[in-house]
């Protein structure tokens, strides 16, 4: 494209010294305080980190809900794109719409309205104890289902654009293909489908992994301090205890959990071919 | 000649009030009904003065590491906070003991109110107690020891134990069980045997107020800061009168080591703590007074923490034992509460 990669490297390096001063060279700086005790290099803050049992708690905890919420966001996430996919051009524009318009509402409002939701006086209550499912509300805020939930509907939206991204470049005979070939639908999705938009999958399983794993207002706000994850804990140590090591290690372990989360990911998806 | 003296004079004075313009003041403040404390305190100020004031905000967190960051040279001339934030500070030396004489109305203080760090270094300027708000119409608190009875499982809040009213509630609840030690060892472990029963630990008072009028909490101990989020409500909230009595806190006036500022500092300072302004923010709402001179009415009262008696009923936590146990409390807190 260009005459020379001078010309390249000369259009690119604003953008390259911009990101690196203002944010590798701080995140940089950040995490290498989790490599440091008392100004010499070490790896006691991350033995302090694992050897806590509340740590292993909130470590765990955290891995679980962002796994969940990855499984649960795709099976929903495929079942939504194939219908969007195979909906006609004006209709699909508008459902696509429906599907984006919640990324343009604030995580905070959008959370803010699963308390009402999922309060002992919220419908999801009324709606238990009208159908007789209970007699009394159900607890569900302050819990990981409420987190969950929160972290389900903040993080689907991605899952079903990267999906649907993926679903449309799917050639259109494939699926009639193997119908008629004699596979039934489960065979459908895991032999035809699945291979066909693992891309897709692999883009939306990391967006929704590692937005679950850092979100912060969610779990803040619907878990509060009693379901801590690694990003509560991590704003806890900072802004209470002012202890930065502690949240140097954190980060870094979240930042490990997201490239790990992409790279396995690619690997399952490789490993299918 | 007459007229090169007048056109001197003129250009002295125009100079010496820009001089006093460029006078100002940084304080450190908590954010808290910050705009209604600019009116009542930080705007009148700086006409009195002809100075500028610069408001600081934050968390305690926050607000402690800006001071220690620039103990060298400081940027903030002085602050207001808890008695625990300001011992901590002082321990480090970053505070300097007040000079009451500079301090007209330090005299008509509360006592536990003129030196409450001992050696000077710190002023209380306000008091608020502490105690249980309930639904009156669904239950009744006579006792701390309520929070964790069967009567309130599943529909109560504590305050976190990282924030100001998390110990005062960890040792009224101590009282109550007859716990002893400052460790509150046992005291942690029966609300971490309670866990499933408590809804949440807030962490701040507006989030706990939310919860209340939800419906979803009927009982927590909260801050009389708080109480007129709960006073004006629909829903028929009490505070409660628990057998134990009723705790509190003190909020101080602390100066910076060598901040360079310390005549206009006073001068903040003793505006503050004078009559006119302390009743001026008692009427406010915004804090209870511990100038003894302030007279509000009864309906102000309410909403305050006001008056000797109320005052000096109140069981206060030791700043010193917060800080000396805090890092403990947390520690088993974790381990046992919110694991």
């Amino acid at each position: 494209m260009f005459q020379n990669n001078r010309e390249g490297l000369a259009l690119a390096l604003p953008a390259a010294v911009f990101t690196a001063l203002l944010f590798l060279l701080p995140v940089g700086i950040l995490l290498s305080e989790a490599f440091k005790v008392d100004g010499s290099w070490s790896l006691q803050g991350y033995i302090d980190f694992a050897s806590k049992p509340l740590n292993q708690t909130v470590f765990l905890r955290t891995l679980k809900l962002g796994a969940l919420v990855s499984v649960v966001s795709a099976i929903i996430g495929y079942a939504c794109a194939f219908c969007i996919v195979n909906l006609d051009g004006r209709h699909r524009g508008r459902v696509f719409g429906l599907v984006v318009l919640p990324l343009m509402i604030s995580p905070v409002a959008r959370t803010y309205a699963w308390i009402v939701i999922l309060g002992r006086t919220g419908i999801v209550n009324d709606t238990i104890i009208s159908l007789g499912l209970s007699k009394t509300p159900i607890r569900i805020l302050f819990t990981e289902t409420a987190v969950f939930i929160g972290l389900l509907q903040l993080f689907l939206p991605l899952m079903i654009i990267s999906l649907v991204s993926a679903m449309e470049n799917l050639p259109k005979d494939v699926i009639p293909a193997a119908r008629v070939l004699g596979a039934n639908w489960i065979q459908v999705f895991t032999k035809v489908i699945l291979p066909l938009t693992k891309d897709g999958l692999v883009i939306g399983g990391t967006l929704v992994f590692t937005g679950s794993l850092t979100a912060y207002i969610t779990p803040a706000i619907l878990g509060g301090s009693k379901v801590l994850m690694l990003e509560t804990l991590l704003y806890q140590r900072v802004n209470v205890a002012n202890d930065f090591v502690s949240a140097g290690v954190i980060a870094t372990v979240l930042i490990v959990m997201s490239f790990g989360a992409n790279i396995l990911l690619k690997r399952i998806a490789a490993a299918r071919n | 000649m007459k007229y090169f003296l007048a056109t001197t004079a003129a250009l002295g004075l125009i100079a010496g009030a820009g001089h006093a313009q460029d006078r100002t003041l940084t304080i450190s403040v908590y954010a808290f009904g910050q705009d209604a404390m600019a009116e009542a305190v930080f705007n009148p100020f700086e006409e009195v003065c002809g100075c500028e004031v610069v408001i600081e905000t934050g968390n305690s967190v926050e607000r402690m590491a800006k001071i220690e960051a620039n103990a060298a040279n400081p940027v903030i001339d002085m602050a207001v906070m808890s008695t625990q934030d300001a011992l901590s500070l002082a321990r480090q030396d970053l505070l300097q003991p007040l000079d009451v004489a500079q301090i007209s109305s330090h005299a008509d203080l509360y006592e536990a109110a003129k030196d409450p760090l001992g050696n000077g270094m710190a002023v209380g300027y306000s008091y608020y107690a502490t105690s249980i708000v309930y639904r009156s119409d669904l239950v009744t608190v006579d006792s701390w020891a309520d929070l964790l009875s069967d009567d309130l499982a599943g529909r109560v809040a504590l305050p976190n134990i990282t924030g100001t009213q998390g110990p005062l509630t960890l040792m009224m609840l101590s009282n109550a069980l007859g716990h002893e030690g400052a460790d509150y060892a046992q005291t942690i472990d029966a609300i971490g045997e309670s866990g499933d029963d408590i809804v949440t630990f807030y962490n701040r008072s507006s989030e706990l107020a939310q919860l209340m009028l939800q419906e979803e909490v009927i009982a927590a101990p909260v801050g009389r800061f708080a109480w007129s989020r709960f006073s004006g409500a629909d829903l028929p909230f009490a505070w409660a009168e628990p057998t134990e009595g009723q705790t509190g806190g003190m909020n101080v006036m602390v100066m910076t080591k060598g901040n360079g500022n310390e005549e206009l500092a006073y001068q903040f300072m003793d505006y503050w703590l004078s009559v006119e302004v302390q009743t001026r923010i008692a009427e406010a709402k915004l804090d209870s007074p511990a100038n003894t001179d302030v007279v509000v009415s009864d309906e102000i009262a309410k909403s305050l923490t006001y008056g000797a008696e109320l005052i000096n009923s109140l069981t206060m936590l030791d700043p010193a034992a917060i800080i000396d146990n805090r890092e403990a409390w947390v520690e088993r807190w974790n381990e046992n509460v919110v694991n």
